[in-house]
């Protein structure tokens, strides 16, 4: 639990040591929080860097070439300069304006296409799951058959073939490999929550099978759904890194895949040039760290029993 | 029991395997690493993509006989070099190919006491032999089967060393265009007593180590193939030094290994594991140069690189609107700024381009100078001020994200981009930007290289970033040939060669072909062909039919741990292309380090 739930709980009646206390808020547990925090600097990130910053030095040619970060020196032995603290690549891109815009980028292309495969999941795995019979059969072989498609081989073969210039194209294409896994969580659920008394008693009260699925059931369903949407995000955002190393999707703007892709190009890793794969290389483990810990966090609030006592 | 008689079996089997794998192995000599010779397959980029297939009328794209995997450098000889240094052509296993005052008749005379490798004597029978099976060749898919047949009407042998051919029409560059390696391969002779006996040339493998092929007249025997490594053994009775006209090669054997990409092979250089590499990075060079001070390219000092004879453009669709018209050719100009393109893509290697040509030193800089007296040179800054007027007199306003647009329709271009070209992409990325600057929607793609070809060729494109107005290195006519009415294929059906694949058209074109043709009749130097050209290119320029951008560099290492005598621009007995069928001489040149 986080800190400020222990202190709370510090004003509460003495208890024994270990026990879990009612009132503890499940959603403030210490991997949710810090895990949303990381994620949430890098949305912030994106919301207030290009005030503070002029993004348009992300691109080619906007600002001198190799420049190390301050305080470093290249292979030619020039040093930083302050106007780009984080330095620039061979193409005159600044490091800190690619980061500033690449890394919100690269998170909303996982947010986007998991959101698609949350949507689809949700429709599908609810009518699966509630009605059953032939549509059941149908969807679930469908999401079955669809898992066992090597997604990143058939995703560059698309790219190949289409030529991507928007990051939602980019996301509406991953998504086409975001809806099964949700889908069959759904469904599991659905199927055990609709033998429930709550849904018989609305059945039997003439509540239209909309409503049962969406106002009734949905809301018990959210820590599931959340768990499976940063579980997607991540998957996307680890194929989108993928296929932006590989040369594909779009090649103006900045994510940190493509930034990634240029240092490998461009010898990067060769010419000492450790802020051109260094700096997307921490930003992305932030990002996966951050939604490892929200989808733990997000496990603990699913599941009573993983939460920790809160300690005295 | 039955657990045990299966593991002895298994047991067996690998102990087989390994001794094939020894024996196979086994066949090859050892041969000291001091005696070999390691060159990088271009850029890793076989043109050949079947390493068990060396018919060298298929699978190449530089007509480097074999590709650029060492069959065309070391087993199979051309006729003559052109010296890009000295612009003479110089006689390899031919010895002189004239024309007659018509320039319809040709004589070559090839040199005496050649043979085979098997020993059977060079002679006119071969040459003859060949040229007549591209002439009889119907699919015209042999290497140059079509363009021969567009040339020659027919060829014989006057006696064991000499063979005529005679043109259709006259050609004083037939020698210089089919049989020198102007750029990259030439005319490749074949033993007749062997491809005689081919009963389906176009699916004859001529891979047969043990029979000895693929079977050449040069200085060395493929002794192994594999999916990334190719051997050749010296042979020591190769026709050169037994007749004195050559010395023998110093290196015992010759590697062209596909490693990977940039760094794999720079580090391999730095642990002089490559001597020669194909083209590379500034950076890299500068990375190797920095760990490995053996290793040296053309130019001892920045740009380090040499010009390769392909000078990078960007051609525009005429086909696809609002691009077929000149004033919007001419706006995209103003927007381009070359000298950002050398100081951003090429990190200062190379130099912007003047005009269409290559400017390679002196050979063809008269015609260049010309243009520019003229005022027909590229503008080397942007003004996108000019750009811009072109845009709004062609009725577009500028919206409120600084991008032209009419009829509600943003004014977009996109250019297509080779995705395993590095260089051309950068080229590609910075254009880009400023064109947007200009206030066109501008992108990039990256496209596969058979998709990008095939696009090319059939006009699946707004723009493209290429290098098909290659083809001059001595004089004018080759490069402006490409641009000639005569090859016009509309959008949809292949143009033959990459030539006219901007699809330019209308009167102009006629009048510059007619101009184009006339040059193609006169022989190199003729003081007629100043005012033609001149005529010819301002048609071209001002219509500009395509936006010339950069000279290539090609940045080639060699590694002087273990060989010295690579050519540079002090060593300049040629260029230091070792993909191409000239790559003979540079072998020939190569001494033992310190020897």
């Amino acid at each position: 639990m986080g800190a400020a739930t222990g202190q709370t709980a510090s004003l509460a009646a003495p208890r024994k040591a270990g026990r879990l206390n009612r009132f503890d808020n499940p959603w403030l547990n210490i991997k949710l929080v810090v895990g949303v925090i990381m994620v949430g600097s890098i949305i912030l990130m994106g919301i207030f860097g290009p005030m503070l910053r002029d993004i348009d030095l992300a691109y080619v040619g906007r600002s001198p070439l190799n420049l190390p970060p301050v305080g470093f020196e290249n292979m030619r032995g020039e040093g930083g300069d302050p106007l780009h603290p984080l330095g620039t690549d061979n193409s005159g891109r600044d490091m800190l304006s690619l980061i500033i815009v690449g890394a919100p980028n690269s998170l909303l292309v996982g947010f986007v296409a998991a959101g698609f495969g949350m949507l689809g999941g949700i429709v599908l795995g609810f009518t699966s799951g509630f009605l059953g019979g032939t549509a059941d059969d149908i969807i679930r072989l469908s999401a079955d058959i669809t898992i066992t498609i090597p997604s990143l081989l058939v995703l560059i073969v698309i790219q190949s073939l289409i030529p991507v210039q928007s990051l939602l194209v980019m996301a509406v294409l991953l998504s086409l490999f975001a809806w099964p896994q949700p889908t069959r969580l759904i469904r599991a659920q659905v199927m055990s929550m609709r033998e429930s008394g709550y849904v018989k008693m609305a059945q039997l009260s003439g509540v239209p099978t909309s409503s049962i699925m969406f106002r009734e059931m949905m809301p018990n369903l959210l820590p599931y759904l959340a768990a499976s949407f940063i579980g997607n995000t991540t998957g996307s955002i680890l194929a989108a890194v993928g296929l932006e190393i590989l040369g594909l999707g779009p090649q103006r703007l900045p994510t940190l895949g493509r930034t990634i892709q240029n240092a490998i190009d461009n010898s990067g890793i060769l010419r000492d040039m450790w802020w051109w794969w260094g700096l997307p290389t921490i930003i992305l483990i932030v990002i996966f760290i951050g939604l490892l810990l929200i989808n733990l966090g997000l496990d603990e609030v699913a599941n009573p029993r993983l939460r920790k006592a809160t300690r005295q | 029991m039955r657990i045990n008689r299966a593991l002895l079996l298994l047991l067996t089997l690998a102990l087989l395997v390994t001794l094939t794998v020894s024996m196979v192995s086994a066949q090859m000599m050892e041969v000291p690493r001091e005696d070999t010779v390691i060159f990088d397959v271009d850029g890793s980029n076989p043109t050949n993509p079947n390493p068990f297939n060396h018919n060298i009328f298929f699978g190449h794209s530089l007509g480097a006989a074999g590709g650029n995997t060492g069959t065309g450098q070391s087993v199979y000889e051309p006729l003559f070099i052109l010296n890009y240094e000295t612009g003479v052509i110089q006689p390899w296993l031919g010895e002189s190919f004239v024309a007659d005052e018509s320039q319809t008749v040709w004589t070559l005379t090839l040199r005496d006491g050649a043979y085979w490798q098997d020993g059977e004597a060079v002679t006119a029978d071969d040459f003859v032999f060949t040229l007549q099976m591209l002439l009889d060749d119907e699919t015209a898919r042999l290497y140059r089967a079509g363009a021969f047949q567009d040339w020659v009407s027919g060829v014989e042998k006057i006696d064991d060393l000499t063979a005529q051919v005679t043109l259709n029409r006259p050609n004083p560059r037939f020698q210089l265009d089919f049989f020198s390696v102007r750029i990259g391969g030439s005319f490749q002779m074949v033993p007749e007593h062997i491809w005689s006996m081919v009963e389906n040339v176009y699916e004859f493998s001529n891979f047969d180590l043990e029979k000895g092929y693929p079977l050449g007249s040069g200085p060395y025997k493929m002794v192994s193939a594999s999916e990334n490594e190719f051997v050749y053994d010296r042979d020591d009775n190769w026709w050169g030094a037994a007749t004195g006209t050559f010395p023998l090669p110093q290196p015992q054997r010759l590697i062209w290994v596909q490693t990977g990409n940039d760094d794999i092979r720079s580090l391999l250089t730095i642990n002089n594991e490559l001597d020669s590499v194909m083209d590379i990075t500034l950076g890299a060079f500068e990375a190797i140069q920095a760990q490995n001070d053996k290793v040296i390219a053309w130019q001892a000092g920045m740009p380090f690189a040499w010009l390769d004879p392909c000078p990078r453009r960007i051609s525009v669709n005429h086909a696809v609107e609002p691009w077929g018209s000149a004033d919007m050719r001419w706006a995209l100009n103003h927007a381009t700024s070359r000298n950002d393109v050398v100081r951003i893509a090429y990190e200062g290697t190379t130099i912007p381009s003047q005009s269409m040509f290559v400017e390679y030193g002196g050979i063809i800089d008269p015609y260049i100078n010309r243009l520019a007296e003229l005022g027909m040179t590229m503008n080397f800054d942007a003004d996108v001020a000019a750009a811009q007027a072109l845009i709004e007199g062609a009725g577009y306003t500028m919206n409120d994200a600084g991008i032209y647009e009419k009829d509600g329709q943003e004014l977009a271009i996109d250019i297509q981009t080779h995705e395993g070209f590095i260089e051309k992409r950068r080229i590609a990325e910075n254009v880009v930007e400023q064109w947007r600057a200009a206030g066109i929607a501008a992108t990039q793609t990256n496209v596969a290289g058979g998709s990008w070809n095939d696009n090319k060729a059939l006009g699946n494109f707004e723009a493209t970033g290429d290098w098909d107005q290659c083809g001059s290195v001595n004089e004018p006519w080759a490069s402006m040939d490409r641009d000639n009415g005569k090859w016009y294929a509309p959008v949809g059906e292949r143009v033959v060669g990459n030539n006219l694949l901007n699809r330019w058209q209308g009167e102009g074109n006629a009048r510059y072909s007619e101009l184009v043709d006339q040059i193609g009749v006169l022989p190199l130097g003729d003081p007629a062909i100043l005012p033609l050209f001149e005529e010819a290119y301002e048609i071209w320029y001002n219509e500009l039919v395509s936006l010339p951008i950069t000279q290539a560099k090609k940045l080639i290492p060699f590694n002087t741990t273990y060989w010295e005598g690579w050519p540079t621009a002090e060593n300049n007995f040629n260029h230091p292309a070792t993909w191409w069928h000239s790559t003979h001489q540079i072998i020939q040149n190569l001494r033992k380090a310190g020897s």
